[in-house]
């Protein structure tokens, strides 16, 4: 049976007993998953290939929406609700709840007007405001220097790790509760990846985070939690250094020593 | 001969006859342009941008009544065409996707963009001339648009598939609405691509003869009464330049070398908007 830590601090969110099926699919993608996530600190999803980690993480925040004919059961609590009830206002929860793909998707537009896409869907008009959070969410992610003296070029012309962070100052511009990583480095080399990692870790002063990874070596160095997931079943959760030091769980031993993936 | 030499025998052949094929092809369209260019140009003056249509043997005779009608009937066909080809192809892309209904439209729309012209004029004839009673630059602009909407339908429909998904995504997870993230991400990104759509359709129309016969009909007058007969440099020019006059036709001659400057201009010009695109990635 799968081995779940119980976590002490406060938590984010809450996994609980939660299948997912694809439209069309005759057995759940998810089965069963409880799991906690601590407030303020980075839980990991690993596994191999098609186990399952991204389509949990696109539960968050309810990106299967966009797909009709996918079936959420179970609960996924978060702020006192279930975020899986159909009547879920699903624009509020995706501002509370932000996502970072895993090729950098910079909008067609300018650097500011991607950093101020989120905030101008809230409402925020006034330019001043609009300026002062701009600066402050590229100073967060880390890219303000290299940006600040062309905000009004085109995202496009960017490199891929700098796309990314923009990505990421976009994504905290509107202060989400929760971020969603999934493979945020993947499409990246060594030295923006490590950037992005440098970042990841920063950010969870402010923000809870869930990371997908297909790296075992970037789950062990900026998370706090780690769950490894096999098949569709969430197998063990843990203290990362425990998980990948003492795993409880055979699988997950056979899967960190490299004995299949 | 050996298997090896006769293969190489053969795809010498092959070169050869293919290399000839298309030179001969290019040949025939250089001809055109090249008798086009040297009987228009000499057909060209100030004259026929300043004086209408006139009687054979006059001098005061121009274009200048086909001109206008040619850019008032293109400029109306955009107006009907251009929206309605970018609202379907908006919905086949993103509302239809690959539903029974979208894949259907999409059948449609191929057949209708082959449909011969003559047939979409005949149409505007029975549903609109008939029942006005006479011909009409209205007329005429809905032929054109009809034609159009295909066009246009389409190239949006592609350019807006070329979109990334994950692009649409992002928008999606900042919290945009499904017609915010069209508006402001998903048209911004096929922008270039849907303007070359436009462009070539505009091209496609502008070159139309058949349709506009049974519809706007002709005049050798200027006019901008949309309710009346509206000339143009398609019709005009058949009516010249199979006229037994001699200044007529060289009136024709220019008609036939201003419209192809026109339409080549525009092909050109959406070309390049998607070279430049291509070139920006």
């Amino acid at each position: 049976m799968a081995s779940i830590i119980d976590i002490k601090e406060e938590c984010a969110l809450q996994v609980r007993n939660f299948d997912f099926t694809y439209k069309g699919a005759s057995a759940p993608s998810l089965k069963k998953i409880t799991m906690p996530i601590a407030k303020n600190s980075i839980t990991a999803l690993i596994g191999p290939s098609g186990c399952g980690k991204t389509t949990l993480l696109r539960s968050f925040n309810r990106m299967h929406d966009l797909y009709p004919g996918n079936k959420y059961e179970g609960e996924i609590e978060f702020d006192g609700r279930n975020i899986l009830d159909p009547k879920e206002d699903l624009i509020h929860l995706r501002t509370r709840i932000g996502m970072i793909f895993q090729k950098p998707t910079a909008f067609p537009m300018s650097i500011y007007d991607n950093v101020a896409y989120g905030m101008r869907l809230q409402g925020i008009k006034n330019k001043s405001e609009l300026d002062g959070r701009v600066e402050k969410a590229l100073k967060d992610a880390a890219i303000w220097k290299e940006v600040s003296d062309r905000l009004k070029h085109d995202a496009n012309g960017l490199s891929g790790g700098q796309q990314q962070r923009l990505c990421i100052a976009r994504a905290i511009a509107v202060e989400p509760e929760v971020l969603l990583f999934d493979e945020p480095t993947s499409a990246l080399d060594p030295i923006s990846t490590q950037g992005i990692e440098k970042l990841v870790i920063e950010l969870k002063e402010r923000v809870s985070i869930i990371i997908v990874t297909h790296n075992m070596q970037q789950a062990a160095r900026v998370s706090d939690y780690t769950g490894f997931m096999y098949l569709g079943d969430l197998i063990e959760l843990g203290y990362t250094e425990e998980l990948f030091v003492t795993p409880k769980e055979k699988l997950t031993q056979e899967y960190i020593t490299g004995k299949f993936g | 001969m050996t298997a090896v030499q006769k293969r190489i025998f053969i795809n010498k052949l092959a070169l050869i006859f293919s290399t000839l094929s298309a030179l001969i092809a290019l040949a025939f369209l250089f001809w055109i342009l090249g008798v086009l260019v040297m009987k228009g140009l000499s057909a060209l003056n100030w004259n026929i941008f300043i004086y209408e249509g006139a009687p054979p043997g006059y001098e005061d005779s121009g274009l200048k009544h086909a001109l206008v009608g040619q850019l008032i009937l293109v400029g109306m066909a955009t107006g009907v065409g251009v929206p309605f080809g970018i609202l379907a192809g908006t919905y086949l892309s993103e509302y239809g996707k690959n539903s029974k209904l979208a894949n259907t439209i999409r059948d449609i729309s191929d057949i209708m963009m082959s449909a011969p012209s003559i047939v979409i004029g005949a149409f505007v004839y029975a549903i609109v001339v008939l029942p006005m009673g006479h011909f009409s630059a209205w007329a005429g602009a809905i032929a054109l648009g009809i034609i159009m909407i295909p066009i246009i339908l389409r190239t949006t429909d592609d350019m807006l598939q070329l979109v990334p998904g994950t692009l649409r995504e992002a928008a999606f997870a900042l919290g945009a609405p499904k017609y915010k993230v069209i508006l402001s991400v998903v048209y911004r990104g096929a922008k270039a691509g849907i303007l070359t759509g436009v462009l070539l359709g505009v091209a496609r129309v502008a070159g139309e003869t058949a349709p506009l016969l049974f519809t706007s009909f002709n005049d050798n007058f200027f006019t901008t009464d949309l309710n009346q007969a509206m000339p143009s440099l398609t019709v005009t020019m058949f009516n010249y330049a199979t006229s037994p006059y001699e200044d007529w036709q060289q009136l024709g001659w220019a008609a036939a070398f201003i419209l192809s400057m026109f339409i080549l201009g525009l092909n050109i010009a959406g070309r390049l908007i998607l070279l430049t695109r291509k070139k920006g990635k």
